[in-house]
């Protein structure tokens, strides 16, 4: 079947199997691999990719379902705050969750621009981590908002 | 020790809250007799940039950093003027596995001893090409070697690298390794890290929750490198011994294992996890590069204890087995 679907800003048209998952698609087909496989069931959020606004896991959307949705992988997070907030707090460790996690905490700022720390902690509580113990993670997400905020020369 | 209950919001007296201390102390490095090699090659390369091959495995624990840091700060020179290869087996010598919190005291001293046979050569070759009897009075600094009381008289690294490309230093640490008798008694490594946890939890004893209210974590890390990827490895092993106090059980039963996907395997997420508080004490290490020794697991160590213990305290009941889940702790509870 063929299916239309936006990818970070590019729309493609592609002949897909009915079986064939969104990160399968987003991966194999289209090579956007920093989406990441973790458990492929939904428990870890490693493969978290935006679709129409909602961060979903990628691994239990089916290819199909993605039709004429718009996606935003971590390839295409444009946002240099959250990236540089999570390098310079040091919330990345061996890296494998982090596009699930810049991706779900874009989602949180997107909507909220000063969460509190609880909203941070559970905006990423579908994303498991197994290196950071998340505090620099969720101080990370802290200065993304300050920055935003217009706090970037306090 | 001492019990106490506590009310909690709106009175609620069916959350016990207790405080529990854990404190520990462990061996850098293989010990009891496993051999403990690290080696390390440092070249000056055409550029007057040093090139350090250490076979390192960085697994987001910072070996690469600090790797580079150490060869850095026993080079003096800036940190983009390290080139590290650390993964490519068919270039960077052995140095052991990034395990048993080993690489930044083994490997670090052995990128430290390779830098300084390096240093060693750079400065034999600045002597002869600065015209001074002596290296005694040469100082290495930022990329050049210069008089230290004729600083005008210098020489670059690139400059000498042009005159001599072949430029080299090895680094060989063999760690203190020594099998405990059949008593289990002996000095099976060195050097220690010393660590100790605090935590204040709640028990809820209608459901078996436990949380963690607050945390505190002193480490005697020798010298802390560097003091954010310390933090990182206190928070992240902070958060394992969450797991492996209170969720985490493969359950194995004939041999296979029960809990086999995170649906069944709980680890903690970012709400199981409060702040730490974290006090890195700086007491550095004769034996260790500029004082560091391992901390990767002894961040870990006393966390387990700690939260057994302050379970203990709120609610009176000494678990010997872990994890301490929901339902074993309804299970004593209800034992009345």
């Amino acid at each position: 079947m063929k299916i239309e679907l936006n990818v970070n800003g590019k729309d493609y048209s592609i002949e897909i199997e009915e079986h064939l998952r969104l990160i399968d698609l987003l991966r194999d087909k289209l090579n956007l691999t920093g989406t990441k496989e973790g458990c492929g069931e939904g428990e870890c959020g490693a493969c978290t990719v935006i679709m129409d606004g909602r961060i979903v896991n990628s691994c239990l959307v089916m290819a199909f379902q993605a039709h004429k949705s718009k996606i935003i992988t971590i390839e295409g997070v444009e946002d240099e705050d959250i990236k540089n907030a999570f390098i310079e707090e040091g919330a990345v460790q061996c890296g494998f969750c982090t596009p699930g996690m810049i991706l779900a905490a874009k989602s949180l700022l997107d909507k909220n621009e000063n969460p509190s720390e609880q909203d941070i902690r559970e905006a990423i509580s579908g994303n498991l981590c197994r290196c950071t113990g998340y505090n620099k993670i969720v101080s990370a997400i802290k200065k993304a908002a300050e920055i935003k905020r217009g706090g970037r020369n306090v | 020790m001492y019990r106490r209950i506590k009310k909690v919001l709106g009175g609620d007296i069916l959350k016990k809250r207790g405080k529990g201390i854990g404190v520990t102390f462990y061996g850098t490095g293989y010990g009891n007799g496993f051999p403990d090699v690290s080696r390390a090659y440092a070249r000056l390369l055409e550029d007057g940039k040093v090139e350090i091959l250490v076979g390192a495995t960085e697994v987001g624990q910072g070996a690469k950093t600090v790797m580079v840091q150490i060869a850095s700060e026993t080079l003096n020179i800036p940190i983009e003027d390290v080139i590290l290869v650390n993964e490519d087996t068919s270039k960077a010598p052995d140095a052991g596995t990034a395990a048993a919190s080993r690489q930044t005291y083994n490997s670090g001293n052995a990128v430290k001893i390779a830098c300084e046979n390096l240093k060693d050569n750079i400065l034999q070759e600045a002597k002869k090409i600065l015209n001074v009897n002596s290296k005694i009075g040469l100082v290495c600094e930022k990329g050049s070697v210069y008089v230290k009381t004729y600083p005008s008289k210098k020489v670059s690294f690139k400059e000498i690298a042009n005159i001599n490309n072949n430029l080299k230093g090895e680094g060989v640490f063999i760690a203190h390794t020594t099998q405990m008798d059949e008593n289990g008694q002996g000095a099976p490594y060195w050097p220690y890290t010393f660590a100790a946890c605090a935590v204040e939890v709640e028990v809820d004893t209608e459901t078996g929750e436990v949380t963690i209210l607050r945390a505190k974590l002193v480490l005697d890390v020798g010298k802390a490198v560097n003091p954010t990827l310390v933090e990182g490895q206190i928070d992240g092993g902070f958060a394992m011994g969450v797991g492996y106090a209170l969720m985490e059980d493969v359950g194995l039963k004939d041999g296979k294992m029960l809990n086999s996907s995170f649906e069944k395997y709980i680890i903690p997420t970012s709400l199981d996890i409060p702040n730490i508080e974290k006090v890195l004490i700086e007491y550095p290490e004769d034996t260790a590069p500029y004082g560091a020794k391992g901390i990767g697991e002894p961040v870990l160590l006393p966390v387990a204890p700690a939260i057994l213990n302050a379970i203990y305290d709120a609610i009176g009941v000494r678990f010997y087995e872990i994890p301490v889940t929901c339902e074993k702790i309804l299970l004593q509870l209800n034992k009345g």
